[in-house]
């Protein structure tokens, strides 16, 4: 099957999880059900998924497709460090979000999502795999190289004065010179 | 196909306004004729409205929201307006039978706003559940296109924007899903508190104030609508253009889950949770019921003393409810009776084995494969889908035919450029040298080629390159493949197509890669100069990485050298001059290469300033 980076697919699950926590609270809260302070939760806990897993990581070759916007949110999910490198923090992170979602209807379903997401995570820590972040790379500018500091000092050589001076017997040979022998008939 | 927004507005409006001028947009509409439903007006703001917009959106938004922008703009055809509208229609229609049709009211009153929404994205959901699979139909498809009837360009325009097609139809289940389940979750919170005493029939709920979440894994509709969202959100995260890309065989697998989901669908309508009532004459809804005292609760609402009338609207009878007629079945059935006859046709073409009759190592990590198959017929243009148990047992890829077979050689071949594991593996095995030491065998022994399974062939937008009179094909390294058989097709008898000027334009990285084709450019050249045809065929090899200088040695090569350029080519100029020699005339442009390549080709085409109508054919590999 070659090399499959299973972190890559638990962030596309892990951000719609979080996307479907957060429309289940919405409506449980819009509708003011029975105990509906876990929908509440639920949004909270949504749009914290959300941003998180919105900055998507670097593949193992270094490179990697960027959700548009992501830059400011890469930033500050590096900067917690190993927090968010290591995926057995976040397998074990959403394993722990999903569980107050289960206590009421709405949120059911956020919750299955999101344990299935921290499964997938676990089976990528369990690989290795770590979180990278996509950071634009400064290009360095192709530098020209030394000698151009230094012009030449002398003309480049020239056969003597004999040789180059045109002869009477050859005009045609000392008016021009072809490149490339002329044949009738080229394509 | 639309040229601007404003001149699309203008061709297809031109039926009912006559353009008076084109900058600023002035219509006037034609007198005498009835009920024009745009005034001039409109249709002026509307036209401007979406010329800032496309300026907006090139000025800001990213490359791949101008790519959609574009995609939207030039697709945006008779058959996705009325894909649109017909679901706005269903849509709309059903929320208002539900919401105030007399014989959902009781229901209505139980249920509220979640009912229609539920309902209505239902209804949506029934069609394109029905439409997404019939794009992925591949041989049914492939035998359209080379039906003799569909030769118009409409339709073929059709056949060629199926993925896209397939793409929207899977983003609106998405969507309605959403929606759908959503209301859903509001519908069992109001089975459970609006419990009915007075209409026992139309609960849900076991008793009044049951939990939720109960009712929604104890009933069939219930629990297989968890286990459905289940299924869409595997094959959702797996499907994004990222997934794709990197990952095709998770996309794949998961999107084989499909089989699974309609099953699912077809029992989860039977659950009959929603009832209508079926004697509305008899029991008209908030009839006067004259033997009832008030109940409390919502359900109160027909004994109302002020209604007492004796003439209108006394109850003869208790109202009846009975669940409605699963209609998803009668939706979803063909087109899955369809893509299941279509699979086991593809697998039983496909359980033929297959020969492979040689192997050809190229520059530039190519290998030309011939193989030979019983009853194998192809037109060039077509892909083939290749499966090798060896390298990998559920593995699939498409290649584009490069030979197809012909009356004087059966056998048909691939250009396959070394790019995953899957193809190292697959020429690893083809280029396997015999071992050292081992007896002498007959030639026809000596090589031990792995089986290989052929499916296909199935068509694409290449085929349409005979079509035209003059066709542009523009290739983009290995997206050349193929147009090679094209060519080929070309040498074997090119005065039997109504193609008279073909203009074949090679974009490529590296100056060995015009090796895996130069032997057929040059007997093609060769065979159009011996029988006088010398514009036929018009080459232009361009060499994008430009460092050093690099020329084809060969002397053989000479043609394909002096048509050698170094540097990307120019489009305008290119255009220009084609447009030129061609004036007036319909020119089918065929491009097959990466994404920026064919956005440029798109705008070229569409800036319609050349003098001849230039069509665009896109290829697309993924």
């Amino acid at each position: 099957m070659g090399k499959i980076e299973w972190a890559m697919w638990a962030n596309e699950q892990a951000l719609a999880s979080g996307l479907i926590l957060l429309t289940g609270g919405i409506v449980g809260v819009a509708g003011q059900f029975r105990n509906w302070q876990f929908a509440a939760y639920g949004i909270a806990a949504g749009i914290f998924i959300c941003l998180l897993e919105y900055p998507r990581g670097c593949k193992a070759k270094g490179n990697g497709v960027q959700r548009p916007g992501q830059y400011c949110l890469t930033v500050c999910v590096k900067a917690f460090g190993p927090l968010t490198r290591n995926y057995y923090i976040r397998a074990l992170l959403h394993a722990a979000l999903c569980v107050p979602g289960a206590f009421i209807l709405c949120t059911v379903l956020g919750c299955v999502c999101l344990a299935i997401a921290s499964i997938i995570y676990l089976l990528a820590a369990v690989r290795g795999e770590q979180w990278l972040p996509i950071l634009p790379r400064a290009e360095p500018r192709e530098k020209p190289g030394e000698s151009i500091k230094e012009p030449p000092q002398n003309p480049p050589p020239r056969p003597p004065a004999e040789m180059r001076r045109k002869r009477a017997e050859d005009m045609e040979g000392a008016a021009y010179t072809n490149p490339m022998p002329v044949m009738p008939n080229e394509y | 196909m639309p040229l601007s927004w404003r001149s699309w507005i203008a061709n297809e409006g031109s039926k009912h306004f006559i353009l008076v001028s084109r900058y600023p947009v002035q219509l006037r509409p034609v007198p005498g004729l009835p009920g024009q439903s745009v005034t001039a007006d409109t249709v002026g703001y509307i036209a401007l409205f979406c010329e800032r917009a496309e300026r907006k959106v090139a000025r800001y938004a990213s490359y791949k929201v101008q790519c959609l922008f574009l995609n939207l703009k030039y697709s945006c055809g008779l058959f996705q307006v009325l894909w649109l509208s017909t679901n706005i229609a269903l849509f709309w229609k059903t929320f208002v039978s539900y919401c105030s049709g007399p014989q959902h009211y009781y229901l209505h009153k139980m249920l509220g706003l979640g009912l229609c929404m539920s309902r209505a994205s239902a209804a949506v959901l029934n069609l394109n559940c029905c439409l997404v699979l019939l794009p992925v139909c591949r041989s049914l498809l492939a035998g359209l296109r080379g039906f003799q009837k569909v030769t118009s360009r409409k339709a073929r325009r059709i056949l060629d924007k199926r993925k896209t097609f397939h793409m929207a139809c899977g983003i609106a289940i998405g969507l309605f899903s959403v929606i759908h389940v959503s209301a859903h979750l509001a519908n069992v919170y109001s089975f459970s508190a609006w419990y009915s005493d007075e209409f026992p029939a139309l609960n849900l709920a076991r008793h009044r104030g049951e939990d939720p979440r109960i009712i929604m894994f104890t009933t069939v509709p219930g629990a297989t609508g968890v286990l459905l969202v289940l299924v869409l959100f595997l094959m959702f995260t797996a499907s994004s253009y990222s997934m794709r890309v990197s990952h095709y065989d998770i996309f794949w697998y998961t999107h084989n889950l499909s089989i699974v989901f309609y099953v699912l669908l077809l029992v989860h309508v039977i659950g009959g949770v929603l009832k209508y009532q079926t004697n509305v004459e008899h029991h008209p809804p908030d009839c006067f019921r004259p033997n009832r005292t008030a109940p409390g609760g919502q359900n109160s609402g027909f004994v109302n003393s002020s209604q007492v009338d004796g003439l209108s609207k006394v109850c003869r009878e208790e109202p009846q409810f009975q669940a409605h007629f699963p209609e998803t079945w009668l939706w979803v059935s063909g087109p899955l009776c369809l893509y299941c006859a279509e699979r086991l046709y593809r697998y039983m073409r496909g359980c033929r084995p297959v020969t492979v009759a040689s192997v050809v190592r190229h520059p530039c990590r190519v290998v030309e494969v011939h193989m030979q198959k019983s009853g194998f017929r192809a037109r060039p243009g077509q892909y083939i889908v290749l499966n090798c148990p060896h390298v990998s047992s559920f593995e699939s890829h498409p290649f584009t035919l490069t030979t197809c077979p012909t009356e004087r050689n059966a056998t048909f071949g691939i250009h396959l450029r070394v790019l995953g594991d899957w193809t190292e593996r697959f020429t690893d095995l083809l280029l396997a040298e015999p071992e050292v030491g081992a007896e002498i065998l007959p030639v026809a022994l000596q090589r031990r080629y792995p089986r290989v399974y052929v499916d296909g062939p199935f068509g694409s937008p290449s085929e349409d390159v005979f079509n035209y009179e003059v066709s542009v094909c523009v290739a983009g390294g290995i997206g050349v493949t193929p147009f090679a058989s094209v060519l080929q097709a070309l040498l074997d008898d090119w005065q039997h197509h109504k193609l008279r000027r073909l203009y074949f334009i090679w974009v490529c990285r590296e100056l060995q890669s015009f090796r895996w084709f130069a032997e057929l450019l040059c007997s093609l050249h060769q065979k159009l100069w011996q029988e006088n045809r010398p514009d036929y065929l018009n080459i232009r090899l361009y060499v994008s990485k430009e460092r050093g200088l690099q020329s084809l040695s060969e002397g053989r090569y000479q043609v394909l050298s002096a048509r050698l350029l170094i540097g990307r080519p120019r489009w305008e100029m290119l255009f220009e001059e084609i447009g030129r020699a061609n004036k007036q005339k319909r020119v089918g442009v065929f491009c097959s290469g990466p994404k920026g390549l064919s956005t440029t080709l798109h705008k070229m085409c569409n800036s319609n300033h050349f003098g001849a109508t230039f069509e665009y054919n896109k290829e697309s590999f993924s």
